[in-house]
């Protein structure tokens, strides 16, 4: 069964009186997978939110149909098993974080003791157990992110709709959300992800889509996407030159040719994620 | 974030129906953000602080104090009833779209319906609290002052002679009367329908205006139109394009009956109930109407 599935999925804004009509998604035909991480890509204004919007029928499509687990969007059951975090989340600012939890726990049908423990688990899944009391208004821009996550996952939903889920977040929670849809997923759950971070979704994603100007320009498996068959890289430790340049010849000798010889690099975000670590006063967030 | 493992509550119910548990929800959230709110809080504590000092200004004759301050508290409850209504219902749907909460709450199973009558009934939680809050203090300025009276009348009753005792009894007894005067539960209960029906009146008009302004202006003149209307019938019978347009407004005239009260007169529960169910069945046509708007919006 298709987590979410749409065929010739059209939406089209009115822009008001003698400004015509804008084409915001082109026949989107989609088809993300149970059990998968898919990644939604695309420029502002490429139509990433408004699928988002069709799917959870909060705009209506002018052509074509959507279905999540096979129950058209238009039904409210089709949102039964389903969990979204917007993108720049705000929260009513005058609830506290359990109390947000509790909210829309309760908007789920949970109650009573299974209410309480699951708030409890979120809240220290999402590492704010010790601003739980604290009003939302007090909240930054991450800790927003993460309540907000929290509530997505509240009902222990089946598949999550995640619209820029770190936008805002520092690199820390990014990769605490990161590591969050990665255990998601390992649970079976189906995430459809819309993000600007490229190398985010590479890590994350098992398929992706591009979006431009309304229609999907790109779709495949990651792997297969971004590898490039024709060519190698064989990484060694403690080479010496001698046997370096022996190496090289029997590249050569093999009719292939050497394109480059360079020591890999790390990326910025583990060069700055190992100094947090190494750092003696802890790595952690001023909740 | 910590290593705690995913749970996996289920979730049981494989239909969603519609439920007045998650309207209740959002009516509590509702009248939660609106009692944690300064606007509320600064028009309740207005109408209050008119309410409590009604005595100190009720420098009249003997008779008429306690005619004032009813007069006074029932105007009160009737206009800060009147504003709560406009101000705390112009609000809800367009903050609600302005920050994004409502995508948060549709994504859920939770039906439009649902969530529209939640944010009325929230609303309406807020005028009974208000109102409530407003009678009880009015309750207690009439008592004090009653208390007052009747002490002031007591300390002419020794001495007297037997009529004058008897007249004094008699004053006594029609402070008392007129102290606990069940008739002003009437007027209380008219301007709650009152304030209902200018609610839904909001409620429709935000369904479909994304401006605070407007939805605050409209439900007002709409207000003023409905308590004009009787005059504007004798002013213009002539013109029917003008009544026609004046009969789809309700007429909130039919309200005020604090002055039938205060004069005296009686005013029966048979007529009470009559204005009640005119706001009621009104209320309940805009609120579908909000509905049929809302539920083909697009957010």
């Amino acid at each position: 069964m298709d987590a979410i599935r749409t065929e010739h999925l059209t939406k089209k804004y009115h822009l008001g009186w003698r400004k015509g009509k804008l084409l915001a998604l082109d026949k989107l035909s989609l088809c993300v997978r149970e059990g998968e991480v898919y990644g939604l890509l695309g420029p502002n204004g490429s139509g990433k939110s408004t699928t988002l919007k069709l799917v959870l029928d909060l705009i209506a499509p002018t052509e074509g149909s959507a279905w999540i687990f096979d129950v058209p969007c238009s039904k409210v059951v089709s949102r039964l098993h389903v969990g979204f975090l917007p993108e720049n989340p705000y929260f009513y600012r005058y609830l506290t974080g359990a109390e947000t939890l509790g909210f829309y726990g309760k908007l789920c049908g949970m109650s009573g003791a299974r209410l309480k423990k699951r708030i409890e688990e979120l809240l220290d899944l999402v590492g704010l157990n010790r601003a739980r009391d604290r009003r939302l208004s007090g909240y930054s821009k991450g800790m927003l992110q993460r309540i907000g996550l929290a509530q997505a996952l509240i009902h222990d939903p089946k598949l999550l709709l995640l619209d820029e889920p770190t936008a805002g977040v520092d690199p820390i929670g990014s990769k605490d959300i990161r590591d969050l849809i990665l255990r998601l997923k390992g649970m079976g759950k189906t995430v459809l992800l819309s993000s600007h971070l490229l190398a985010q979704v590479q890590d994350v994603c098992d398929r992706i889509g591009v979006l431009n100007l309304g229609q999907m320009i790109l779709e495949g498996d990651v792997k297969t996407l971004i590898s490039d068959q024709r060519r190698l890289t064989i990484t060694v430790q403690d080479l010496p030159d001698a046997a370096r340049a022996r190496v090289e010849e029997a590249v050569r000798a093999a009719g292939a040719s050497v394109l480059s010889v360079e020591h890999p690099r790390t990326t910025l975000e583990l060069l700055f994620l190992d100094a947090l670590k190494k750092d003696e006063r802890g790595m952690g967030h001023h909740d | 974030m910590t290593e705690t493992a995913v749970a996996t509550t289920p979730v049981s119910r494989e239909r969603v129906g519609f439920s007045l548990h998650r309207v209740g929800v959002i009516a509590v959230n509702t009248l939660t953000e609106a009692v944690r709110q300064k606007v509320f809080n600064f028009f309740l504590i207005i109408g209050l602080v008119f309410i409590g000092s009604a005595s100190f200004f009720a420098q009249f004759s003997f008779g008429e104090q306690l005619k004032f301050i009813k007069d006074t508290c029932l105007g009160v409850i009737s206009v800060i009833s009147t504003l709560i209504a406009i101000v705390g219902t112009a609000q809800l749907l367009p903050s609600e779209v302005e920050n994004r909460t409502i995508y948060t709450i549709l994504a859920k199973p939770v039906r439009r319906f649902e969530f529209l009558l939640g944010k009325f009934f929230g609303s309406l939680f807020l005028l009974v609290l208000s109102i409530t809050a407003m009678c009880i203090l009015f309750g207690a300025v009439l008592w004090i002052k009653e208390q007052g009276m009747i002490r002031e009348l007591s300390q002419t009753y020794l001495g007297q002679t037997p009529a004058a005792q008897k007249d004094v009894e008699q004053q006594i007894q029609q402070v008392r009367t007129e102290a606990l005067d069940a008739d002003l539960v009437k007027a209380v209960l008219s301007d709650l329908a009152k304030a209902t029906l200018v609610a839904s009146i909001t409620l429709l008009v935000s369904t479909f205006s994304t401006s605070l302004v407007f939805n605050v202006v409209v439900p007002f003149m709409v207000f003023v139109a409905g308590m004009l209307r009787g005059s504007a019938a004798e002013m213009w019978g002539g013109h029917t394009v003008l009544m026609e347009l004046l009969a789809v407004v309700p007429d909130f005239g039919l309200f005020s009956i604090a002055d039938e009260i205060n004069l005296g007169n009686v005013v029966p529960w048979a007529h009470i109930s009559g204005i009640v169910m005119y706001g009621l069945a009104r209320t309940v046509i805009i609120v579908i109407a909000a509905h049929l708007i809302f539920s083909r919006r697009e957010i």
